[in-house]
């Protein structure tokens, strides 16, 4: 028999400098293209789209993928947040900065207070609490005479921001997510934050901080998409309580990070594109949308198990933002 | 070897990359008790998961009644004769300890003949009929030994393998279910396979023997022929 | 009186919500998986009664002889090549394909039915019982018989049965359940069968009583997660009584502060009993 040895390999790619480089440029030519008008206003509402959805998936990914915490409610954030700027802006007339950070404010308030209850189940009671919750504050909203009940609210801003503006501010926020995700994973806290969806008995075991671990990655999510829906929502001009607290949220979070790749940093990047050049071609098929995204998630799920990063990371055999301090390989 | 009603040829059982079981053979006779007998870890729980189709086997093959069982799967093994009471007689602790036993006789062949059985089974362990509506969790372990054990006669195998019966039993329980598996052999001729970490009281049941050592079976014979404080000096080291 | 009549319809309604929730708990407890399309299973139950009732020419009651085997069959054949091998692969991938055949679902019938309304009309759908100072509604008394009749048969199935026992036991432990010779997989396969016929009847009973859509399927998934949470999932009775305690929520709270007084029961739950009231 071969003698079995675990062998350090370099395979984070993204501590290599020419690849460091390569994504700075990337950023780089993205805000040029957004600031100098190079993009039309067509590609830039495509871009902000996606860097939204980027937003979101990867902070879903945070949830699921690396904590082990299947959130199906995390469209309670999108609400609140979109609800926010709509008081801020509309109801008292302040400005979209302050309707922005009083949105992160509410959602994170709210994530701090709901981390009490919603902490203490796991597995499908915690997925299914989340979505209860959801809907609870749907259904409050539907019926709370101050944000207009069910006919909804209209997003005024004064002055509009520019298109331009907007994507770059969404290619600002995705990129400080993707960079808070990656540098949060690979401090000692993610080392914990993984032990413990893989095995929550034994990372306690071990003396890994659970509630404060997930605390953190609860609030830290609920934060982001919070400005992400946020944005959206300027974007979209007006915030109904389906609009806000739709399971459709997470629908498209989790569809983003299963294609993508659930458990792996670049996943959910490439999930969001997918998915937003994927909805805009399902447009030409009314009707056929969901079949489709449905018939790809299962097809996803039983050939490519782990994603289309994860399966190419396992082939290729590099990862590009490696969430691990350490990567391992077996050698023969 | 024409009158072996399991034999086991040669199985080799791999996890990855550890290797469980090398090339492991041994048969049993109808009628016959035969002993496993092995320290933790000697790969004797595997060899058993394996016969019951638990795990498929790397190499080797697996007769039963003159019948290759090798690739089939655990509930078709369990209808042809072939019942297992696992270690720690893992009972269904929610359900009643009749449901428990009505349980044992769910293959086809053995439900024609469950009522008659079933009162056989009361027979034998008096204690199950006097709880039969209780809940299986909440028996001693003693008890919940006899319900495992009538489950799998409930079968009515032709072949009955215990793993470790005497697991976390004080000696005064396992005397007795050592008692009665030695009367079911008997009455019914069933053959019966013990695994047993005890020496002793393995060898003083059975008819024959094998000894198993990190995954392979180093030596085989009669059990009245050895003498049980000579083989755990020369094999455990104890 | 007018209190009686609030418990009493409470009631009434509560086991139709029960029903809602047995064939989820049925999955929960012994495929222990998440069916996220159990919703749209409940949907295509009331579609199904819908289409079929004028064409028979049948009171829709008598429509569940076809549909309830049909959904048997059809939750039967779903669990064995699609759900089981997607189990195979870890709990999240089984989840992700209910929750792919969800939303596949909720627009095949889109297309098939339309966006519209519908609604289950019997002839009794209007009438009313007086029984002393207390109106009862027709139609609730026939779905209080159905839904009772449903889960006391599917008790008596699983209590009685070979079949149901082998449910129970690889429920309580599958390994020992197939050392008892029992096929897993066709167990699942039959758990799953029965909680797709149990949609049927449960989407016959919403049917006459709400109108629906396509898309209602989320919010019946709701109410059944609500139901089996507070019960106590796996357990039939605590279906039943949870259901009852939902229904009374929804009369006395009336359609939006009923449901959000039933999350807030939830959550309650949750936090003081996280297994439910029956849990084990």
């Amino acid at each position: 028999m071969a003698k079995k040895r675990l062998v350090k390999r370099n395979v984070r790619v993204l501590d290599s400098l020419p690849m460091l480089i390569v994504c700075i440029a990337v950023v780089a030519a993205l805000y040029v293209a957004c600031l100098t008008g190079l993009a039309s206003n067509n590609a830039m509402r495509y871009m902000i789209q996606i860097f939204l959805y980027m937003t979101m998936g990867e902070m879903w990914n945070l949830l699921s993928g690396f904590t082990g915490m299947t959130s199906l409610g995390q469209q309670l954030y999108v609400g609140l947040a979109g609800y926010s700027v709509a008081v801020a802006t509309t109801k008292l007339q302040l400005s979209l900065g302050i309707g922005l950070a009083l949105g992160v404010a509410v959602s994170v308030v709210i994530a701090l207070l709901l981390s009490l209850v919603l902490f203490r189940m796991q597995g499908m009671y915690f997925s299914i609490a989340t979505w209860v919750v959801a809907e609870a504050f749907e259904k409050l909203f539907l019926s709370w005479k101050y944000v207009e009940q069910g006919s909804g609210m209209t997003i005024r801003v004064v002055p509009y921001p520019k298109i331009s503006e907007i994507c770059a501010a969404s290619l600002t926020l995705c990129v400080v997510a993707v960079a808070v995700v990656y540098l949060l994973l690979r401090t000692r806290v993610g080392l914990g934050l993984t032990a413990m969806r893989d095995d929550i008995t034994a990372a306690s075991a071990v003396g890994v901080n659970i509630f404060a671990g997930k605390l953190l990655v609860y609030v830290i999510a609920a934060a982001f998409i919070a400005v992400a829906a946020g944005i959206f929502f300027v974007n979209k001009g007006i915030v109904y309580p389906e609009s806000g607290f739709g399971i459709g949220w997470t629908v498209s979070m989790i569809f983003i990070v299963t294609i993508g790749g659930s458990g792996t940093v670049s996943g959910p990047i490439v999930g969001a594109a997918i998915y937003v050049f994927l909805q805009e071609f399902l447009a030409h098929y009314p009707g056929w949308s969901n079949i489709i995204l449905g018939a790809i998630t299962i097809l996803v799920i039983f050939f490519l198990p782990k994603g289309i990063m994860g399966t190419l990371q396992e082939k290729l055999g590099f990862e590009i933002f490696s969430a691990k301090r350490f990567s391992f390989a077996r050698h023969r | 070897m024409s009158d072996a009603l399991l034999s086991v040829e040669g199985v080799s059982v791999r996890y990855g990359d550890f290797s469980a079981a090398e090339s492991v053979s041994f048969s049993i006779e109808r009628g016959h008790i035969v002993s496993l007998i092995g320290l933790n870890g000697a790969g004797k729980t595997t060899i058993v998961n394996t016969v019951m189709g638990l795990h498929k086997p790397e190499s080797g093959r697996i007769v039963f009644k003159g019948e290759d069982i090798t690739s089939l799967s655990t509930e078709k093994i369990v209808s042809r004769g072939l019942s297992l009471v696992p270690q720690g007689g893992r009972c269904f602790n929610r359900m009643s300890v009749q449901d428990n036993l009505l349980m044992g006789s769910y293959p086809r062949t053995a439900r024609k003949k469950a009522k008659q059985t079933l009162e056989h089974v009361y027979e034998l362990f008096p204690v199950l009929e006097e709880m039969k509506k209780r809940p299986a969790g909440t028996l001693s372990g003693g008890q919940r030994q006899m319900v495992a054990i009538g489950r799998a006669l409930m079968a009515c195998p032709d072949c009955l393998i215990f793993d470790e019966i005497s697991l976390g039993l004080s000696p005064a329980v396992i005397k007795d279910i050592y008692n009665r598996i030695i009367k079911i052999n008997r009455e019914e001729k069933t053959s019966i396979l013990l695994i047993e970490q005890d020496t002793k009281r393995a060898l003083g049941a059975s008819d024959s023997f094998c000894v198993m050592l990190k995954g392979r079976v180093v030596l085989s014979g009669s059990s009245s022929e050895i003498d049980p404080e000579t083989l755990k000096k020369a094999y455990f080291g104890i | 009186m007018y209190f009686v009549q609030i418990i009493v319809n409470g009631i009434l309604l509560g086991s139709v919500y029960a029903l809602l929730g047995v064939g989820m708990t049925m999955i929960f407890g012994i495929v222990k998986l998440t069916n996220l399309a159990h919703g749209e299973f409940i949907v295509l139950g009331a579609y199904l009664a819908t289409v079929l009732a004028p064409v028979l020419g049948v009171d829709p009651v008598v429509t569940l002889v076809i549909t309830v085997p049909l959904m048997f069959l059809g939750g039967f054949l779903l669990q064995y090549f699609l759900i089981g091998r997607a189990m195979k692969k870890g709990n999240e991938p089984a989840l992700l394909v209910t929750f792919g055949l969800s939303i596949i679902l909720q627009d095949v019938m889109l297309m098939v039915f339309s966006a519209d309304a519908q609604h289950i009309v019997a002839s009794y759908s209007k009438s009313t019982v007086k029984l002393g100072s207390i109106e009862i509604s027709v139609l609730h008394l026939v779905l209080f018989a159905i839904s009772l009749i449903s889960i006391l048969s599917l008790t008596l199935f699983l209590r009685y049965t070979y079949i149901g026992r082998a449910i129970r036991a690889t429920s309580d432990d599958s390994d020992a359940a197939s050392l008892s010779g029992v096929n897993i997989n066709k167990i699942y396969a039959v758990a799953m069968g029965i909680a797709m016929a149990s949609a049927a009847v449960a989407g016959l009973c919403v049917g006459m009583k709400w109108t629906y859509y396509p898309s209602s399927g989320g919010s019946y998934l709701l109410i059944a997660f609500v139901v089996v949470v507070i019960g106590g999932m796996g357990s039939v009775p605590g279906t039943l009584a949870a259901g009852i305690l939902f229904g009374l929520a929804q009369v006395i709270g009336g359609a939006n502060y009923g449901l959000l007084i039933s999350y807030v029961m939830l959550l309650i739950v949750l936090v003081v009993r996280p297994k439910g009231i029956f849990g084990k």
